[in-house]
C-alpha cells in the first residue's frame, strides 16, 4: 500500500514538473518529441539480412551451445554408465575375494583341528607306551625282587639247617657224654634235621 | 525525431544497403555468440559456472519442448531453432530498454519493425512445413484436405494466418511498447517511465515466450498424429 501511494505521488510530481517545465521554457524539452510512424512493410533488404542473421545465430547456437553440450551430456552418460559397471565389477570381485577368504579360513580351521587331533593322538600314544614300559619295568623289578627274596629265603633256610645240625650235634654230645662217631653223627644229624626241617618248614 | 523509421540505412555493403536494425541484430547475435563461446569454451566433465547454467538451460529447453510437442525426437530437432527465436526476440525486445533506444536515430529494437518479425514468422512457417514433411513424408499433404477436400482453402488460409498473426502480434506489441515509452519519456522524464519500463520487461519476455510457444505448437501440430 505505501508503495502504491509513493508511486502515485511520484506520478503527480512528475506531471507537475513536466507542466512547469513546458510552461516555463516554452516546450524546450531535454528529450526530443518523438514522431511515431509505422515502418513501411516490405523492405526486402531488412528481410534478407534478418534471415541471414538469424541463421548465423542458429549456427552459433549449434556451435557454442547445443553441439558441445549434447556431446558432453553423451560423454557424461557414457562415463557414468561405465563407472557404474566398473563399480559392479569391483563389487563382484570383492565378493569373490571375501568368499575365497572365508573358504581359506575354514580350511585353516580344519587344518588346525587336524593338527590338534594328531598331536592329541601322538600324546596319547606316547602316554600309553610310557605306561606300558613302566608296567613292564615294574613287573620285571617285582620278579627280580621275588627271585632274590626266594634265593635269600633258601639261603637262610640252609643256614638255619646247618646251624640246627651243629646245635643238635652239640646237644647230643652233651647228652651222650661222649663223642659219637663220625658216621653215627652224620646219620643222626641227617635224621634229626629231616624231622626238624619238616617241622620247621 | 521520427520513431519507427524503417529505411534508415546505416551504410552500404557493396551494393546492399545495411539498415540500422541489421546492425542492432548483429550486436545481439554477437552478444549471444560471445556468451555461448565463453560458456562452452572449456567444457568440463563436472560442470560449473556458465557451463552449468548453459547445460541446465539447454536440458530444460529439451524437457520443455518435449512436454509441449509430445515427441521427443521432434523436440530435440527443433529445440535449437525455438531457443534461437526466444533468445533473439527476448534480447531484441530488451534492447529497447537500453538508454537511448528509440531516441537515438536508428537505434530501435529490431522486433519493433515488422520486416524483422515477418522474417521470423516466415522462418517458422517454413519450418512447420519442413517438420511436417520430415515426420510424415508425403502423407503430410493429406492434412490440407482433411477432413474433406472442401476444407483445402480454409486449411491454406490457416497456414498463412499463422505467420501473419505471429508477425503482427510481435511487431504490434513491441512497437506499441516502444512508442508508449518514448512518449512517456518525452512527457514525464522522471519515475513514471520506470514503472512502464518494468512493464516492458514483462512484456518483452511474454512476447518472446508467446512467439516461441506458438511456433512450437505449430510444429507440434504439423508433426503430431492425426494428419
Amino acid at each position: 500500500m505505501p508503495l502504491v501511494l509513493f508511486l502515485a505521488m511520484m506520478i503527480i510530481m512528475g506531471f507537475a514538473t513536466c507542466c512547469l517545465a513546458s510552461s516555463g521554457h516554452g516546450g524546450d524539452m531535454p528529450i526530443a518529441r518523438p514522431e511515431g510512424r509505422t515502418p513501411a512493410f516490405g523492405n526486402l533488404y531488412v528481410v534478407g539480412w534478418t534471415a541471414v542473421n538469424f541463421f548465423i545465430l542458429l549456427a552459433l547456437l549449434y556451435k557454442f551451445a547445443y553441439n558441445p553440450i549434447n556431446e558432453m551430456l553423451e560423454k557424461r552418460s557414457t562415463t557414468i554408465e561405465s563407472s557404474l559397471k566398473h563399480a559392479e565389477e569391483v563389487k563382484a570381485e570383492v565378493e569373490e575375494m571375501r568368499k575365497e577368504a572365508q573358504a581359506n579360513l575354514a580350511n585353516s580351521r580344519q587344518e588346525a583341528q587336524d593338527i590338534v587331533a594328531r598331536a592329541t593322538k601322538a600324546a596319547e600314544d606316547a602316554k600309553n607306551e610310557i605306561l606300558a614300559r613302566a608296567n613292564e619295568d615294574a613287573a620285571n623289578m617285582k620278579a627280580r625282587a621275588t627271585a632274590e627274596i626266594e634265593a635269600a629265603t633258601e639261603q637262610a633256610k640252609a643256614e638255619i639247617r646247618d646251624t640246627a645240625a651243629s646245635l643238635a650235634i652239640m646237644a647230643a654230645e652233651k647228652v651222650l657224654g661222649r663223642a659219637i662217631t663220625e658216621a653215627d653223627h652224620k646219620n643222626m644229624v641227617k635224621q634229626f634235621v629231616d624231622e626238624a626241617g619238616d617241622l620247621l618248614c | 525525431m521520427i520513431f519507427g523509421m524503417w529505411d534508415s540505412t546505416y551504410f552500404h555493403l557493396g551494393p546492399i544497403p545495411v539498415d540500422h536494425l541489421v546492425v542492432t541484430e548483429w550486436v545481439i547475435i554477437a552478444l549471444i555468440g560471445i556468451i555461448g563461446f565463453f560458456a562452452t569454451r572449456n567444457m568440463q566433465m563436472v560442470p560449473r559456472g556458465l557451463q552449468n547454467a548453459f547445460e541446465m538451460i539447454i536440458i530444460w529447453t529439451y524437457e520443455f519442448f518435449t512436454q509441449l510437442m509430445d515427441k521427443e525426437h521432434v523436440a530435440k530437432k527443433w529445440a535449437p531453432l525455438l531457443t534461437g527465436f526466444f533468445l533473439f526476440i527476448l534480447i531484441s525486445n530488451y534492447s529497447g530498454l537500453i538508454p537511448g533506444a528509440s531516441h537515438i536515430e536508428g537505434f530501435q529494437p529490431p522486433t519493433s519493425n515488422w520486416n524483422v518479425t515477418a522474417t521470423l514468422a516466415l522462418i517458422t512457417a517454413f519450418s512447420v512445413q519442413v517438420a511436417g514433411f520430415k515426420e510424415h513424408g508425403g502423407h503430410y499433404l493429406g492434412h490440407f484436405i482433411s477432413p474433406s477436400p472442401l476444407m483445402l482453402p480454409l486449411n491454406i488460409i490457416e497456414e498463412l494466418a499463422h505467420p501473419l498473426s505471429l508477425t503482427v502480434r510481435l511487431f504490434g506489441n513491441i512497437f506499441g511498447e516502444e512508442m508508449i515509452l518514448a512518449y512517456m519519456l518525452f512527457m514525464v522524464p522522471f519515475v513514471v517511465p520506470t514503472a512502464l519500463m518494468g512493464l516492458s520487461l514483462l512484456l518483452g519476455a511474454i512476447q518472446a515466450i508467446v512467439f516461441t510457444i506458438l511456433s512450437a505448437s505449430y510444429i507440434a501440430a504439423a508433426t503430431g498424429e492425426g494428419h
